[in-house]
């Protein structure tokens, strides 16, 4: 059951690689598109300039709005068609892997993952061994626990953006007047949703892309593959069911 | 000083002819129902039996200084025209939200059923740009209505400014400092409405929007806290047990 | 995006009216309003001068065109008579034309008269109809037996050349409606018709005319401008709580029909306390010792029992009025289709302003000035001997205007057939079945007839009866004559017409069908010249006036304003100013007026008293979406005490109800009218479904009693008492 280091397993798909990157550059996209679309001496989060500088980068208020717009659609559209072509083989399998909480185990994870990165190796050898614990974490499935976490809050966050960014369109191109209240509401909770799914990617983009314990997991989003020391390390339920089941 | 396009209304001199609303209409397509202008009348019944006349006075988008409409619109579709003065609705950026109509103090907004923008007057952008004064005031058969820049004392509206006593029309809980000057008696003064800023937008300013910027602010500052250490402290804050690193895992203590 | 589609569905609507005409069915082409046929106005737009047709003003206007579409109707600046300005009405200008319920085709009654069951058929199958039609009642009634009826438009010159040409006596104008008694009133003290100069007046005494809701140029702008600027008073008097009213300096509720004790009165204390202009009176008048005896018991305490005016407040107005003289005026006003005894009525006016001197002088009245504009190609009439003698409204109202006839006595006399048939009517842009008092009668006389033809541009409610209804091009796609203008201290002018936009589908002016009958009834010879051939027969004797309209939209030919009469006579049988009328004593008429007080209305009833607004002309503006918008309907104005007595409230429904018919209103309970007066507005409770106004309000021919003028012949509506009760 031991692993040999050179050996790798496979993590991820190519199309699922596809929508990660696609997925990553549209939230991008959108998150500055739709930053610039806030205009208002009271509401605008970084002051006149940043608003203007894309307004006269796109030719004008309007033009910013569409390719907000265009861009929200056509990553609503490939997010369908992924959906639809690969409901069996990948998405579902995710939202099952999302939504594998045991509360117990999570939670000590988490407690414990937080005392870790807050103290690193060091600190934790000098405080925390003696009393008892030895700075090991429960094993983790596919994902740990915070990444189903912080998962779970982007897909409701998403669903959010999308109800309520719909609704927006739709007052321009579709609504009567009734729908006032709604719409309204939707462009305060849409910005607040915005808000709040950007903590969880600036914790997601922390963790994969800067934090260096994660690196083999960085990499794996262009390669496909992580080494199947760090699977066994850090996804050690995981890499039991892959590893035995390649072996 | 900068142009600040208003106007001066003589409303002892409106006969309530309607032509100002007719011209509107016609000249910037205002949908069936809808008004861009109009003309506010005292109470005809009491005049009718106390016989001291009435008054009549003409009205619009009074382009205000401190304009509420302006500040109710998040994206700035609704915006202050920094070289004249007056208050603009960008078509294509606006989409009809509606939260720009009720915190106007004048009713002069409304929500156009076909294009599904707020529309209201812009003393008739398309005119003025073909060197034509606004409709209203070019039709208006006793010349009520005086526009120009009330910034130049030679304009006729700055002239007639300077020349005698005028009055703003305002409520006096939400003053925007409109640009309607009034002379002499303008008439009913009691119809403009509390400027009502819509409930989504008081949560987004006051609470929404504060609480969950300063999480992003936390967050951002806790992850460039974290990098720092990172960089600070380089690999040597490694698991203890090898450098390649497994730091996690039950299997940790094989390693040892 | 949106508003991309928005102008291709314009641009759809303009397709389908000038491309696609040929090819659709008539009424069911645009069932929706052109979601903006009208405005925006893009760069690269042309300005062409036009001359309204809203009203009867003919104001000079500059039509915005971009893209063969009519964008917006501005003021043309240099008209002065307009003082610069377009109202409502001409703003709504382009609703008539782009209106989805215009006549657009030929169309042919198929079911019974009033039915409004039509068909589609082509141009030459109505001429051929209507020539065959005419020349069979000629040949069996005589020519007479056809009755000609033309609006206040620029081509009705047309319509009465071509009833001289076919032989017919009998063409009537709407004004018989309308402005007779005034103009017989003036005609008769002063010799002529004058003009207000109200910029310049100080003191001006309003009497029934509410010259700030109907508007009339320059007058109304000139109302405003002199009660601003030159600090004029106005003293307004009317049943009803005006506009005017309102906005005058002094106000009072007039019992209705006693307009001329009030005018007694005044003359009264004028003459007692020699306060008239002594000068002018012996240099220029005839009659005033006459006048003297004649007034003596005519005193303001006696007026006062009259009209509800305290005997001070008349003895004030008329030193008031001396003291401004002579840049005073009793308002002549326009409309006087009002009592019996209009005509004398106004002779009461003229006489006041008579008495003060406000005669050829800034502020008084002035006298009409010719701009030289000629009466175009003359006509050769061919004589018909079988006609009869005269016309067939003569010898029955005292001092008629031949020329303009009476709508009221020529269709007692249709529906008598006596003294001869009239069997055949030819109306254009004229709506008697909305302007005649009784629509019943003029129902029945349409009845009678064998044959009714109706141009116009919309389905008005006597198109609605017509056997045969043409489209006719509004006023901006017409080609008209030139049309002289007169305008007080605003110069006498000349105006004319071109099209500012491509005619929309069938329609033709009225001089293609007159031209075209003529060619079938063998007058074809009457006929052979152009419109812009009869204009340049117009301006022959003003060289400069081609130039001036192509330039400036409009011509002046500067003439003298005041003291046009030094030196000159009166074209009165005295030669003066007639205080004393020596034509109505021999004629058997009073020749001052006497005053018999207007029958009361019967316990529970009302007089019912009607005009308009900015927004109404007559009946012409029921079928135009702007105007709508901004008058919907019309009410019954009705004093809360009287709508306390029956027990109506305000918004209630309630049935007015004459001797001439019923109507169903919403009752409008306010002060704004006297308690034993009820209003309401024209224009409204319209029958001809094709109208956008249908269904809304209710109509006051339909409850107008159709009393005359014994003088002028106009008609007499405030004769009328009603009816009122909760429907």
């Amino acid at each position: 059951m031991t692993s040999t280091p050179e050996a790798s397993l496979r993590r991820h798909t190519k199309a699922g690689m596809f929508m990660h990157w696609f997925n990553a550059a549209c939230w991008l996209f959108l998150l500055c598109t739709g930053l610039g679309l806030i205009d208002n001496p009271e509401l605008r989060p970084f002051g006149p300039g940043y608003p203007a500088a894309l307004r006269g980068l796109f030719g004008g208020g309007g033009n910013l709005l569409l390719a907000h717009w265009l861009a929200a659609l056509l990553w609503l559209a490939v997010w369908a068609g992924f959906i639809v072509f690969y409901l069996t083989r990948h998405v579902i399998p995710f939202l099952r892997q999302v939504a594998a909480i045991q509360v117990r185990r999570d939670l000590e994870w988490m407690l414990k993952k937080q005392i870790q990165m807050m103290l690193g190796y060091r600190l934790m050898a000098v405080l925390v061994k003696p009393l008892g614990w030895d700075g090991s974490l429960p094993e983790q499935e596919y994902y740990n626990a915070g990444q189903k976490l912080a998962a779970q809050g982007i897909i409701a966050g998403a669903l959010v953006l999308v109800a309520t960014g719909l609704l927006m369109l739709a007052s321009k191109y579709l609504l009567g007047p009734g729908w006032a209240s709604l719409v309204q509401w939707s462009i305060t909770i849409h910005y607040l949703a915005a808000l709040f799914t950007t903590v969880l990617l600036l914790v997601h983009v922390y963790m994969a892309a800067i934090s260096r314990e994660e690196r083999p997991a960085f990499i794996s989003m262009f390669t496909g593959k992580v080494p199947a020391d760090y699977a066994k390390h850090h996804h050690k339920l995981w890499y039991d069911q892959a590893a035995g089941g390649d072996a | 000083m900068a142009v600040k396009l208003g106007m001066v209304i003589d409303a002892a001199s409106c006969i309530d002819c309607k032509g100002c609303q007719a011209a509107c209409k016609v000249a910037n397509q205002v949908p069936d129902g809808h008004w861009r202008n109009w003309i506010k009348r005292g109470d005809e019944e009491k005049a009718a039996l106390d016989r001291q006349g009435l008054r009549f006075q003409p009205g619009n988008c009074m382009q205000c200084d401190k304009p509420t409409c302006v500040a109710a619109c998040p994206t700035g579709a609704t915006y202050k025209e920094a070289k004249d003065g007056v208050v603009r609705i960008d078509r294509e950026l606006c989409i009809g939200c509606g939260q720009c109509l009720a915190a106007c103090p004048y009713q002069a907004r409304y929500r156009h059923p076909q294009l599904r923008v707020a529309d209201k007057c812009d003393f008739c952008a398309e005119r003025r740009a073909a060197g034509l004064q606004p409709a209203c005031v070019d039709t208006c058969p006793t010349k009520a209505r005086v526009f120009g820049d009330l910034n130049d004392p030679d304009s006729p509206a700055g002239r007639l400014l300077r020349g005698k006593a005028s009055v703003q029309v305002v409520n006096q809980q939400s003053n925007t400092d409109p640009n309607l000057y009034y002379l002499g008696d303008p008439g009913p003064a009691d119809w403009p409405v509390q400027a009502k800023m819509p409930t989504p937008w008081q949560f987004w300013k006051s609470l929404g929007g504060p609480a969950l910027e300063a999480l992003v602010g936390l967050t951002g500052l806790g992850v460039i806290a974290m990098y720092g250490r990172q960089l600070i402290l380089g690999d040597h804050d490694q698991p203890p047990e090898h450098a390649s690193g497994h730091p996690e895992g039950g299997d940790h203590d094989q390693h040892a | 995006m949106a508003s991309k589609q928005f102008m291709v569905s314009r641009r759809g609507f303009l397709k389908l009216g000038v491309g696609a005409a040929a090819t659709a069915t008539a009424g069911g082409l645009l069932k929706a309003r052109p979601a903006g046929a009208q405005g925006g106005l893009k760069p690269g737009f042309e300005s062409k001068f036009t001359v309204c047709d809203m009203c009867f003003n003919k104001c000079s206007a500059i039509a915005r065109v971009g893209d063969g579409v009519v964008r917006k109707l501005d003021p043309n600046p240099k008209f002065l008579k307009s003082r610069g300005m377009l109202c409502a009405k001409g703003n709504a200008g382009l609703h008539q034309l782009y209106d989805p319920n215009r006549l657009k085709y030929p169309l042919l009654r198929v079911g019974e008269r009033g039915q409004g069951q039509f068909r589609r058929i082509s141009w030459s199958e109505a001429l051929d109809l209507a020539a065959a039609k005419m020349g069979a009642i000629a040949k069996e009634y005589t020519r007479c037996g056809m009755l000609f009826m033309a609006g206040a438009d620029m081509q009705s010159t047309f319509v009465h050349r071509f009833a001289e040409a076919f032989g017919s006596y009998n063409v009537i104008s709407h004004e018989s409606n309308c402005l007779l008694s005034n103009n017989r009133a003036f005609l008769d003290t002063f010799g002529e018709v004058p003009i207000p100069d109200v910029l310049n007046s100080k003191y001006i005494l309003m009497a029934g005319a509410n010259r700030f809701e109907s508007l009339v140029t320059p007058d109304s702008i000139d109302l405003m401008t002199t009660l601003r600027e030159h600090g004029c008073k106005l003293v307004v008097l009317d049943p009803r709580y005006t506009k005017t009213a309102a906005l005058a300096n002094e106000y009072h509720a007039i019992r209705p029909g006693t307009d001329l004790a009030l005018m007694l009165a005044l003359m009264h204390v004028l003459i007692n306390e020699g306060l008239y202009d002594k000068q002018f009176v012996a240099e220029k008048t005839y009659g005033l010792e006459q006048l003297r005896t004649h007034v003596q018991s005519y005193s303001p305490e006696w007026a006062a029992g009259q009209t509800d005016i305290p005997a001070e407040a008349i003895r004030r107005m008329a030193r008031e009025l001396a003291a401004a003289a002579p840049a005073a005026m009793v308002y002549p006003g326009r409309r006087s289709s009002d009592y019996a005894n209009s005509t004398q009525i106004r002779r009461g006016f003229a006489m006041v302003n008579a008495l003060l001197g406000n005669w050829d002088r800034p502020g008084g009245l002035t006298a009409a000035r010719v701009v030289g504009l000629k009466g175009g190609i003359p006509l050769e009439a061919p004589f018909y001997e079988d006609n009869p003698p005269e016309r067939v409204d003569s010898g029955q109202a005292r001092l008629m205007f031949e020329e303009e006839g009476s709508f009221k006595l020529t269709r007692d006399a249709a529906l008598k057939g006596e003294p001869y048939p009239i069997k055949g009517f030819f109306a254009y842009h004229v709506n008697p079945m909305q302007t005649g008092a009784n629509r019943r009668k003029t129902i029945a006389m349409l009845n009678q007839m064998d044959f009714v033809m109706v141009m116009d541009v919309a389905m008005t409610d006597t198109a609605w009866m017509a056997d045969l209804v043409l489209p006719s091009q509004t006023y901006l796609e017409r080609l008209d004559p030139a049309s002289a203008q007169q305008g007080s201290s605003a110069c006498a002018c000349v105006v004319q017409r071109d099209p500012v936009a491509p005619a929309m589908f069938e329609a033709q002016p009225v001089f293609f069908v007159v031209q075209e009958l003529a060619k079938r009834l063998e007058l074809g010879e009457h006929f052979d010249f152009t419109v812009e051939e009869f204009r340049a027969a117009q301006l022959a004797d003003l060289p400069d006036a081609p130039q001036a309209l192509a330039e400036d939209g409009v011509y002046y030919n500067p003439s003298r304003l005041y003291g046009v009469y030094e030196g000159k006579i009166y074209k009165t049988k005295s030669h003066k100013i007639e205080l004393f009328n020596q034509r109505y004593a021999e004629a058997g008429l009073d020749p001052m007026p006497v005053y018999t007080a207007p029958a009361q209305p019967p316990a529970g009833q009302f007089r019912l008293v009607v005009g308009r607004n900015a927004l109404i002309t007559q009946s012409s503006s029921t079928s135009n979406a702007l105007l709508l918008q901004m008058q919907p309907d019309n009410d019954l104005w009705i004093h809360p005490d009287s709508a306390a007595r029956l027990g109506v409230k305000a918004g209630q429904r309630v049935a007015v109800t004459s001797p001439a018919g019923q109507q169903v209103l919403t009752a409008r309970v306010t002060h704004e009218t006297r308690p034993d007066t009820v209003y309401m507005h024209t224009g409204f409770g319209v029958m001809s479904r094709e109208l956008a106004a249908y269904g809304r309000g209710g109509c006051i021919a339909a409850v107008l009693v159709d009393a005359v003028d014994e003088i002028s012949g106009n008609m007499a509506m405030h004769e009328t008492f009603v009816q009122v009760a909760a429907a």
